[in-house]
């Protein structure tokens, strides 16, 4: 038992501050966000600092770095609310190499790492909400050829990608594709998400795929996994942030002759967002610690991390804005951003509610045992 | 980071759990589990076994006669001891006094009084709050006048937890009125057999004398069970304190009370209610984030390398997730926790409990006996005082 970081993973931590603090300010947001949300060139200096391939295998041309390494990223990535989904690349990296046959990894495995090459996960589809195993996606074989033919929605910066990993019925049991942008009969049809950043519909007609998988719900559990750790460690940074942004105006902010720091109302207010940010924080390194855990000890770890995740966030989102006043509802001010980004995380990858249904239903005797 | 302990953590774990399983008598056990009343009989008889293991200053360093654990080692001894079922230990001798006394007592003071806390002789008991003073420690009135060779203590203490058995008492007593109020305490040990003390229970909202009032009038205390030096005695409850903190989190026994609030919501029909499990479900999320909270902070102590200043945290979530399971394993039982019988309370209970469950009995004494748990031991909002100092500056 051991919470402690390695030398390593500070350094890591300390490179991917220092982009987001000098590489990434609020201004080149800014600007990303008027111009659809989606940067390839900030894309690739997370590539040049290697994070796109942390989860690559180092043979494939990547990193090969584990879950706490892809926490402490995500965790400085949330500091800066950093637009660019990298968390797609962590679970390409990590769904090719960990499902995929030998020649689709060598066939992608190195762009993904290098960052060339932006595939993400295209799973959501409009009636199946935040379950995992319904899909009306098909896909159907021919002559040793795989198409496939559906609609999946909210792909993170989809008309963007190169390709996407995608989830579809074949033979009445759900397999996972890899399926090029360019391949054919993909159209997406891109639109901007409520933190700023980049989504699309991606639509496939008949397109042409590459089978990943055939234990699709298995594989696409694990992905959506990466993804929960993902955002929970993205979370904390956010907060972090968050927190660090109000504390600083509580301290500044004078009303009746003083600074509103010294009224108790708002103190206990802090008081509480530290609470649920350390809570969320524990949480985040439980869900990290967990995800190389069998299959469903590490489902229920995550729906647990996420549940207390989504209180966290909906609270210190709502009460970082409360306590700024007016300035925290304007879009010029930094702290309406934050909470924008602890909002749409809430319901990604399943929300709170859905998380808790989780818990519920997989909550027997532990006979006390968690950690 | 790495989230399991280690092999040799581990075996030490398994060691605790073997000999916690002989040594723990089952009628305790049965007691503790079934939140039924505990006598002082009940208490010191397990605090006597813990004692002559060596384990009842569990948390002592080995100069003192301890076993020198480390925090993870304390921490896996509370676990395993609160999930077999055994009453947590009455900690005003063994966990609050005796590392003031290891700190700031002297040689005589140690030879003398840690024996008896360390074997679960002697009942100790804390004299602090007052009926004027109670998260405001420092504005303590007790009066302590030096007369040559003794000092003559008048005033009151309250909430005195189980000190209508306590033998000995430790007080902090004001010993000057000039300067700051803090600087005019000073931390005395008291025998409560002393002509002039008196102690009455107060009966509380559940019917139980969990706590009481001590009265000295005109007590003779012998300048030499003076801790350290006059007026000093605010330092000494401050190092008391940060270890009750820690300790109040009691993490442990919410995961055992947990388990229990399963079985209960199981045999009163609501565990398939989705919008009664839902509720267990947050709860158990609680109790996890808690456990990981405190393995962050045994973590950091381990270490060294990082200090996590969240002792704050703590003691609010704690305390908060007590209150919380006590009030779901009434909503469990539902009307059926409304009887109040207070023998049922006694194990071996045979009468006839209004539906047929007897368990049921405890239910609601339980939950009104925690709502102490945000109030004692510094307030909750106390506490958020505390957090927001150290967030703001």
């Amino acid at each position: 038992m051991d919470f402690d970081f390695s030398d390593d993973q500070e350094q890591l931590r300390d490179a991917v501050r220092k982009w987001v603090d000098k590489g990434y300010d609020f201004e080149r947001r800014r600007g990303t966000v008027a111009t659809g949300g989606f940067n390839r060139a900030a894309y690739g200096e997370l590539a040049d600092l290697g994070l796109t391939g942390l989860y690559v295998p180092e043979v494939d041309g990547g990193m090969g770095m584990g879950p706490v390494e892809g926490m402490v990223v995500m965790e400085e990535l949330g500091r800066g609310i950093v637009l660019e989904p990298l968390a797609q690349a962590l679970i390409a990296g990590a769904v090719l190499a960990g499902y995929g046959p030998a020649a689709l990894k060598t066939e992608w495995l190195p762009g993904v790492a290098s960052g060339e090459t932006l595939v993400t996960l295209a799973y959501q589809e409009r009636r199946a909400r935040y379950r995992l195993d319904v899909c009306s996606t098909s896909a159907t074989e021919a002559g040793g050829a795989w198409a496939l033919s559906g609609t999946k929605s909210i792909v993170a910066a989809g008309d963007q990608a190169d390709a996407y990993i995608v989830p579809a019925m074949a033979g009445g049991r759900l397999a996972l594709f890899l399926v090029a942008h360019t391949a054919g009969g993909v159209s997406a049809s891109g639109y901007a998400t409520q933190d700023g950043g980049r989504a699309a519909e991606v639509v496939f007609q008949n397109a042409p795929a590459q089978l990943i998988t055939t234990d699709g719900l298995v594989a696409l559990e694990h992905a959506v996994d990466i993804g929960i750790a993902a955002a929970c460690a993205e979370a904390v940074g956010v907060m972090d942030k968050t927190l660090a942004i109000t504390v600083e105006y509580l301290n500044t902010r004078k009303q009746f002759g003083v600074a509103i720091a010294s009224f108790q109302a708002l103190r206990h207010r802090v008081a509480d967002m530290k609470m649920q940010l350390e809570l969320a924080r524990s949480m985040s390194y439980y869900a990290s610690l967990k995800l190389n855990a069998p299959a469903n000890e590490r489902r229920t770890a995550m729906a647990r991390a996420k549940v207390q995740l989504g209180q966290s966030m909906r609270f210190v989102g709502q009460q970082a804005v409360q306590l700024h006043g007016g300035i925290g509802v304007t879009d010029e001010y930094i702290v309406s951003h934050y909470f924008k980004k602890l909002t749409q995380l809430e319901i990604s990858w399943g929300d709170t509610l859905h998380h808790l249904g989780e818990v519920s239903a997989r909550m027997e005797e532990t006979a006390g045992v968690f950690a | 980071m790495d989230l399991a302990f280690t092999p040799e953590e581990q075996a030490f774990r398994e060691t605790i759990r073997a000999w916690v399983k002989d040594n723990l008598p089952a009628d305790i056990a049965h007691k503790v589990h079934n939140a039924l009343r505990l006598s002082r009989d009940d208490m010191q008889r397990w605090a006597k076994i813990l004692g002559k293991k060596g384990w009842l200053g569990y948390g002592w360093p080995q100069q003192f006669g301890g076993p020198g654990w480390t925090a993870v080692q304390k921490h896996l001894f509370e676990e395993e001891c609160a999930l077999a079922g055994a009453p947590r230990i009455v900690p005003f001798g063994p966990v609050m006094v005796a590392p003031v006394i290891m700190a700031f007592g002297n040689r005589a003071q140690q030879e003398r009084f840690l024996p008896g806390i360390a074997s679960g002789d002697v009942w100790w008991s804390q004299g602090y709050s007052e009926p004027g003073s109670g998260s405001d420690l420092a504005s303590v009135k007790t009066r302590a006048e030096r007369h040559g060779d003794h000092y003559l203590v008048n005033g009151q203490k309250t909430w005195t937890t189980l000190g209508q058995y306590g033998e000995w008492i430790f007080c902090l007593v004001r010993t000057s009125t000039e300067g700051k109020p803090q600087t005019g305490i000073s931390f005395l040990l008291i025998d409560m057999t002393s002509p002039g003390v008196s102690v009455r229970p107060i009966k509380l909202l559940d019917g139980e004398c969990e706590v009481n009032e001590v009265f000295f009038d005109n007590v003779k205390v012998p300048a030499e069970n003076l801790i350290g030096e006059e007026n000093k005695g605010w330092t000494y409850a401050k190092h008391l304190l940060s270890h009750e903190r820690t300790n109040i989190a009691d993490v442990n026994r919410a995961k055992r009370e947990l388990e229990r609030l399963k079985r209960i919501a199981k045999a009163e029909g609501v565990w398939d209610d989705q919008r009664f499990r839902d509720q267990i479900a947050l709860l158990e999320v609680d109790v996890v984030a808690l456990e990981m909270l405190v393995l962050r902070v045994l973590s950091a102590e381990k270490s060294g390398k990082n200090s996590l200043d969240i002792a704050g945290l703590l003691k609010i979530k704690g305390s908060e997730i007590q209150q919380r399971y006590a009030e779901l394993m009434m909503l469990a039982a539902g009307p059926f926790a409304i009887p109040f019988i207070e023998e049922a309370m006694e194990a071996g209970w045979q009468g006839d409990y209004p539906g047929g469950e007897v368990g049921n009995a405890p239910l609601a004494s339980t939950y009104f006996n925690l709502r102490k748990t945000t109030i004692y031991g510094g307030s909750n909002e106390v506490q958020r005082n505390i957090v927001a100092q150290t967030v703001l500056g």
